[in-house]
């Protein structure tokens, strides 16, 4: 009797156990089926002269890449990144572009570090009414629907640092920069508006990319005793300028320099005494207190080592990735044209504080920062503009065709 | 307690079983539906608040290009160096000053108060110095960097432009000299890359709170908050909210506890989803970032409102889930029990029986498994009791028998002889019993039979075969022969019966049939019992068999008749004095009277008092003569309400022909009678509103109009459409737009006499006859005219379509006649025209039919007609006007058609160009123009002289609309072997202005072919400047009614300088058009336009005079 009892028992729990597992397998079946991957394509070079600035960046990208598919990918759908190699050549960049763009099928591209080479990708990326994100502060003048620039525009770094060095180190100020299209264009706008406040121009000179030979600057410096100086050296210079000015015996304290590339990724590279006391703008320094950038500092290091370190244009690169993510996920579609719609109106709370793409210029909102270097490679935020900052690629005072024009005439000018 | 936990068990495998997977079906469903429901809110308030941050943008982005377009114009420039010189070297309220202020003045106001997009206009020096202000309030004349105003937002975007010589702009704050929150846009003044100083216009919050304001599509308890940080907890309301219209700038939230989506927007997220708002409610929000102003913006509605069905189903599903279980649960239970109990009394019953009461036996009535274990538990029983006792009998039975026999032996010979007497006379009475038995068994028509189971013999009483209609003689019954005599349908009944009868030793009772011989049937009735040995075994069975045929057939023919009875129809019993007797269930829907309520009673209570007396004489008599009567009645229902039915009486008659009852059958036939009026009111009716249709109307008006031809009386007939009523219908959808017109057609009726008629056409457009208004018809127009204001008004007033207010407006054509001097249709035709001149004129307005307006109508119809055969009779010309340079030489020319009216000679295109507009001609003469257009340019390439000429051609909305417009150009431009560089396309800003992203999508493919776009009419439509910034143009043409008064009036100049300084900065090429004179183009020059057209240069000329022209512009 019991055994009949216990027998119908057993049947019972064998038909619904069957049951059950055919629901979980049907769900498993229907949420199984993922959904295919969603591609980015990334344009860095990761040999040649660039390397070592524009190999961070990758990282930053990808640290951004994997949050994303671990909080669930975009809408189900996992990103892959596709590296490439961009071999500090900009025609080689923007043959890269093309290809990423027509035989890979990428979704948007994020790259490029140098004003070459964004203008080299810039038609590629026009032409297929594409989307790149470029994450450098550089000399503005420049405008695309398919654009969106994550680094600083002059009003957003290079001229609040000018205004600032002019009101609390006094008014003669002296111009040093490599001889490219960015020192020139920043200086051109720097000049200007220092000059409506009652700047005077001691000396500007430009020394070829890649100059070692500091000594005659130095010494025009020297005998010039300029308030302060304005540095818009690229790469190795850097570390010749400043080694040059302390062999001279100029010290910070003495003659302040505020430079717009040196950051602290640079800094890590070079040895931080050379720089100590002097000073640099930025959106984003690794010591800015606040519990989004801690958390994030944290993240990178977690996934990268201890001993890496962050700058500005890693933090501008990692934030356009957000930017795209948090547009694909508030809308489910990969349409180009809806993105960019969606995109121009995005928000963000960023490491750096609250940035903002900026609907008419596609630029982002940015808030200023001026940093004086610590000899451990970080900075002390010495100002910070009390709210972020409307980007103004093309300054008000001149129009944009003259600006164009003026901008012409300078490369033009150069031999 | 064991044996409960069974019924448990039970009840609870039950639940799990059926209820588990229902309930988790039931669950997943309700989320589905929570995340449907959720996601749709969530994309609602996603698209409003991107368009309402969009407003808010779009706003705060076109005045600052206005500041910096001031700032930039020349006439800023003279101001402010100007106002300076008399500010400083005069003083501010001298008459020096106000006269240097006068001419900047009217230039401000001009500029501004067009559409007050501004409070205020503040020009201020380098120093700080307010030295011009439109308002005049009491900063004017202050110092921003050392006055009283130092602190306040103005100063602070003073201070900004000119430090970074960028425009600035500044957040809402309260600005004490205007007593109001206010934001200020600053732009600097540079001239020859010095500043000169700063121009600032103010806003106030009216556009934003406009934003704010805007409820649409949120439902009862949605609003927009906007709010600011003041401190790192704690944000305040910018804008008013709809719960609390004080609170800008009061009332503060506290973002530390409440106010979630406030929160994330004020820390620059986007984003949609739940949270408690700052009243600590439940809301789904859309929440967003302005860094224009560092505002949050929420747009959100109450969760309850929003989640409300989802609630309710909620609650359905879980009361239905718990009537579920308590109803399973309850029969799980009690059949669980049924289950449970009788083992359990077995069980007690098995105690006992080991314990040695054998007499004990289990309840084995049960059929089921339970009860065969009962038996067979019985059965077991009963040998172990069977055996018990007769061992004992047996030693008993052996002494007794021992003691006896010996007297037993002596007495049985004298009792054998006695026996023997006393059985020959039992003998005689039971053959005389015997003869009694068959005799009451015929009577009784119950036979009886008896099977001697041991020796298989069957005994049939004579009544027996008198049943089964079968002979003694021939028929020997067994119990096979007697199962061959049962209809074969019934066999396996019987045979089955007798069986378990033995088996389960209990009598049995069974109906069934038996065929006889002749294939008749008849019905018997059998009983049988049986009897069993000691050991079970069955010995003798008895039984009785009774024929029930008749019986059997009467019952039949009763059942027959009471289910006729219950039919859908009402059938009413009464004796011969019409008492009710008996009612069917019909009656009692029919009537609502009970049975109960009406028997004993005369069918008069159920009279409606409708029929007059004569009409139930008349009935009666006619029952009376012929038995019965038809016909249709109205009667009342128990609850008063009347209905119709068709009613038949039927007298019933006995043998001798008396009418012992009376059967009235009757159904009700309202719904019939709806259906007849249904179909009647269709014919005349509009089902929407219930109003007369056309056809009605058309039949009532035919009659007014000979009614007037009498009476000589004015009427009048009033045609009204409502305004916009397609948008309606396609912005609510149409039960909207059901509900308006059911509210019109009531409002309509309400406005007129009864006698009137207001009919329906259909669509939106209803029809008023007013009849016999006056005979005088200057009155009769007066009273007409005073009827349709009436109306006009009555409708204008708000509507309330479920819940939403709706605004809408009638436009009426009035048309008055007397007698039959036009025909209906005229008249209609009339009232129609003027409705449509009433709409021309700006809607909203009752128009009187005039004439005039019907020859303009009737010429306008005749020219359209002849436009028709304009371009294949090849009437159609081309002209040609010549554009130029700064230094006159030709560029091209723009291309304009002409028409050469075969009657009227010339007709100007702006005759015939609208007209063509409307119908699809304009397509045709598009067409024609541009195949002409390029035709003639590939003429003039193989010309040394005119090979780099462009010839402009205007394109119109509709062509432009046309899917393949690209493909057509792209056809005819290679077609004539043209370079696309030389055609220009000329579009107007209405035609941009329609759908954005197909214009901008066709201008780039346009664009791809080598075609040059330019825009014409420029500045005459809403084109704004980012606006114009999306297309891909190459030029745009200044319209000719600014050119016209460049040199006289200063606000024309100051609009044309504007756009050029605009064009200059998208880098566009400007045409001026209209140019008469040198003035006009001295103007021009000096403001940096770059082409010219206009008579000063040449009017529209065929093409061989425009070709004589160019020959001598280059000699």
């Amino acid at each position: 009797m019991q055994n009949r009892y216990l027998g119908k028992i057993n049947v019972f729990v064998i038909v619904s156990v069957t049951v059950a597992l055919l629901f979980v397998a049907l769900l498993y079946v229907q949420y199984g089926r993922s959904r295919p991957g969603i591609k980015i394509g990334v344009l860095h070079s990761l040999s040649g002269t660039m390397a070592v600035s524009e190999t961070p960046l990758v990282d930053a990208v990808r640290l951004a890449v994997e949050e994303s598919n671990q909080t669930g990918g975009v809408n189900g759908r996992q990103i892959e990144m596709i590296v490439a190699d961009c071999r500090s050549d900009a025609e080689y960049c923007a043959r890269q572009a093309e290809k990423l763009i027509t035989q890979d099928g990428v979704q948007a591209l994020f790259g490029c570090w140098t004003s070459a080479c964004r203008k080299a990708v810039k038609p590629v990326v026009e032409k297929h009414h594409h989307l790149l994100f470029y994450p450098l502060q550089y000399e503005g003048l420049e405008q695309s629907p398919d654009i969106i620039y994550t680094g600083a525009a002059p009003n957003q770094q290079i001229i609040p640092m000018a205004l600032w060095a002019l009101e609390h180190k006094g008014k003669r100020f002296y111009l040093i920069g490599s001889d490219y299209i960015f020192p020139r264009t920043a200086n051109l706008m720097v000049k200007e508006i220092l000059f409506a406040q009652g700047g005077q121009l001691l000396g500007e000179r430009y020394v070829p990319m890649g100059a070692s030979d500091m000594a005659a600057v130095v010494k025009e410096i020297a005998t010039q005793r300029p308030d302060f100086v304005l540095n818009t050296l690229n790469g190795d210079s850097n570390l010749h300028f400043f080694r040059a000015l302390h062999e001279a015996g100029i010290s910070a304290s003495k003659l302040p320099v505020f430079s717009t590339s040196i950051a602290e990724v640079g800094l890590a590279a070079m040895g931080a005494d050379l720089t100590t006391g002097h000073y640099a703008a930025w959106n984003y320094f690794q010591s800015l207190d606040n519990a989004e950038n801690k958390a994030f500092v944290e993240r990178f290091k977690q996934r990268f080592g201890r001993e890496r370190v962050l700058d500005d244009p890693m933090e501008a690169a990692y934030i356009g990735v957000k930017l795209w993510v948090n547009t694909i996920r508030s809308m489910d579609t990969t349409d180009l044209k809806l993105v960019k719609t969606i995109l121009a109106q995005q928000t963000l709370l960023a490491p750096e504080g609250i940035v903002a793409v900026d609907y008419a210029t596609g630029h982002l909102w940015k808030t200023p920062l001026i940093g004086k270097a610590r000899p451990d490679g970080q900075f002390d935020i010495v100002w910070k503009a009390p709210q972020p900052v409307r980007p103004a690629p093309f300054p008000f005072y001149r129009s944009q065709v003259e600006w164009l024009d003026e901008q012409k005439a300078l490369t033009e000018a150069q031999p | 307690m064991k044996f409960t936990s069974l019924t448990y068990r039970f009840l609870l495998w039950f639940l799990v079983g059926s209820l588990l997977p229902l309930a988790l079906f039931g669950y997943l469903t309700l989320l589905q539906n929570e995340a449907a429901l959720q996601s749709e809110i969530q994309n609602r308030l996603t698209r409003l608040a991107d368009k309402k941050t969009l407003e808010i943008k779009n706003y705060l982005f076109e005045r600052e290009q206005n500041a910096r377009l001031l700032a930039r114009g020349k006439l800023v420039e003279e101001a402010i160096s100007s106002l300076s010189v008399a500010y400083s070297r005069h003083r501010p309220d001298s008459a020096e000053y106000n006269k240097a202020l006068k001419q900047f003045d009217n230039y401000f106001k001009a500029y501004i108060d067009e559409n007050s997009l501004f409070y205020d206009v503040f020009l201020i020096t380098q120093q700080g110095e307010i030295i011009y202000t439109m308002q005049h309030e009491s900063d004017f004349a202050t110092n921003l960097i050392k006055g009283p105003y130092r602190d306040s937002l103005l100063a602070q975007v003073f201070r900004e432009s000119r430090m970074t010589l960028e425009s600035s702009i500044s957040d809402f704050e309260f600005y004490a000299p205007t007593n109001a929150p206010a934001a200020f846009v600053a732009a600097p003044i540079i001239r020859g890359g010095a500043l000169t100083g700063v121009l600032a216009l103010q806003l106030n919050t009216e556009r934003i709170y406009q934003v704010a304001r805007d409820s649409v599509g949120l439902g009862l308890t949605g609003e927009t908050a906007l709010a600011k940080l003041i401190d790192s907890e704690q944000a305040i309301f910018v804008a008013p909210l709809d719960s609390d219209p004080q609170a800008a700038f009061k009332h503060k939230i506290n973002l530390k506890t409440s106010a979630i989506p406030m929160r994330n927007a004020l820390m620059g997220e986007r984003g949609t989803g739940m949270g408690l708002d700052y009243r600590g409610k439940q809301v789904v929000a859309a929440w967003r970032y302005l860094p224009e102003l560092s505002w949050g913006m929420v747009v959100k509605m109450d969760a309850d409102e929003t989640f409300a069905p989802l609630y309710q189903q909620r609650k359905n599903l879980l009361e239905a889930l718990l009537a579920l279980i308590l109803f399973t649960g309850v029969v799980a239970f009690y059949f669980g029990r049924r289950l449970v109990v009788p083992l359990k009394s077995f069980a007690l019953t098995a105690d006992e029986v080991a314990k040695g009461d054998l007499s004990k036996r289990v309840d084995e009535t049960r059929a089921d498994e339970i009860g065969a274990l009962g038996r067979a538990f019985n059965r077991m029983t009963e040998n172990l009791q069977s055996m018990y006792r007769t061992m004992e009998d047996r030693i008993e039975e052996r002494t007794r028998d021992l003691n006896v026999t010996n007297e037993q032996l002596l007495e049985e010979i004298n009792e054998r002889e006695h026996i023997e007497k006393s059985l020959r006379e039992s003998q005689v009475e039971l053959l005389h019993n015997q003869e009694l038995l068959n005799e009451a068994q015929r009577l009784g028509q119950l036979g009886s039979w008896e099977l001697d189971l041991v020796s298989s013999e069957l005994r049939w009483s004579d009544e027996i075969y008198r049943i089964f209609e079968l002979e003694r003689a021939t028929f020997t019954p067994t119990y096979e022969n007697f199962l061959s005599v049962i209809h074969p349908d019934d066999r396996e009944k019987v045979n089955q019966a007798y069986t378990q009868s033995l088996e389960y030793r209990k009598p049995y009772d069974v109906i069934h049939r038996l065929r006889l011989a002749d294939g008749r049937i008849k019905w018997v009735r059998e009983h049988c019992s049986s009897e069993f040995d000691a050991s079970g075994k069955p010995l003798r069975s008895v039984g009785a068999v009774q024929d029930i045929t008749e019986q059997k057939v009467a019952e039949d023919r009763l059942r027959i008749a009471a289910t006729a009875f219950e039919t859908h129809e009402a059938i009413l019993i009464t004796d011969k004095n019409a008492n009710i007797i008996r009612v069917n269930q019909a009656f009692q829907d029919i009537t609502g009277y009970s049975s109960e309520e009406v028997l004993g009673k005369n069918p008069r209570i159920l009279s409606s008092g409708r029929q007059d007396r004569a009409f139930y004489t008349n009935m009666w008599q006619q029952l009376l003569t012929t038995g019965s009567w038809t016909g249709e009645l109205w009667d009342k229902r128990k609850d008063g309400q009347h209905y119709p039915k068709w009613l038949t009486i039927t007298a019933v008659k006995d043998e001798r022909g008396e009418t012992t009852d009376y059967v009235a059958i009757f159904s009700d036939i309202t719904s019939r009678k709806q259906a007849e009026e249904d179909i009647h009111n269709l014919a005349f009716y509009d089902s929407l509103t219930s109003l007369p249709n056309r056809r009605l109307l058309l039949d009532r008006f035919r009659l007014a109009l000979s009614l007037s031809a009498r009476s000589r009386h004015y009427g009048a007939v009033l045609f009204l459409d409502m305004d916009r009523f397609k948008t309606l219908n396609d912005t609510l959808g149409h039960d909207y737009g059901d509900l308006l017109l059911i509210e019109v057609a009531g409002r309509l009726r309400s406005c007129v006499r009864e006698a009137d008629t207001v009919a329906r056409l259909g669509g939106d457009e209803f029809v008023v006859l007013l009849e016999e208004v006056d005979m005088i018809a200057e009155e009769a127009s007066q009273k007409t005219a005073q009827i349709a204001e009436k109306i006009r008004v009555a409708l204008t007033e708000p509507y309330l379509l479920k819940g939403h207010e709706y605004h809408s407006s009638p436009s009426i054509g009035v048309c008055l006649y007397r007698g039959n001097e036009e025909s209906v249709e005229e008249l209609l035709k009339h009232a129609d025209m003027a409705m449509y001149q009433a709409k021309g004129a700006g809607r909203n307005a009752a128009h009187f039919f005039d004439p005039a307006m019907q020859l303009a109508v009737e010429t306008r119809a005749a020219l359209e007609a002849d436009l028709r055969r304009a371009v294949s009779g090849k009437q159609l010309r081309l002209y040609y006007q010549i554009q130029v340079d700064n230094d006159q030489r030709p560029l091209g020319a723009e291309a304009l058609v002409r028409w050469a009216h075969p009657k009227r000679g010339m007709v100007s295109p702006a005759q015939f160009i609208p007209i063509a507009e409307e119908s699809s001609l304009i397509l045709d003469i598009g067409h024609w123009v541009l195949e002409t257009a390029c035709q003639q340019l590939e003429g003039w390439s193989k010309n040394e002289l005119t090979r780099e000429l462009t010839l402009a051609v205007n394109v119109s909305g509709q062509q432009f609309r046309l899917h393949d417009f690209v493909e057509r150009i792209s056809a005819v431009l290679g077609a004539h072997q043209v370079d696309p560089g030389h055609l220009k396309l000329e579009l107007t800003e209405s035609v941009v202005l329609n759908d954005v992203a197909d214009v901008v999508a066709k201008m780039h493919a346009l664009k791809a072919l080598g075609v040059k776009l330019s825009m014409d009419d420029f500045g005459t439509g809403y084109s704004s400047l980012s606006y114009l910034k999306l297309l891909p143009l190459d030029q745009i043409k200044i319209d000719q009614s600014f050119v016209r008064d460049i040199a006289t009036d200063p606000n024309d100049a100051v609009m044309v300088q504007t756009i050029i300084d605009m064009a200059q900065n998208f880098r566009l090429n400007v045409i001026a058009e209209g140019v008469e004179t040198e003035a006009q183009l001295g103007f021009l020059k000096q403001n940096g336009c770059m082409a010219y057209q206009g008579y000063l240069f040449s009017k529209p000329v065929p093409i061989k005079e425009f070709e004589a022209l160019l020959g001598t512009g280059n000699s």
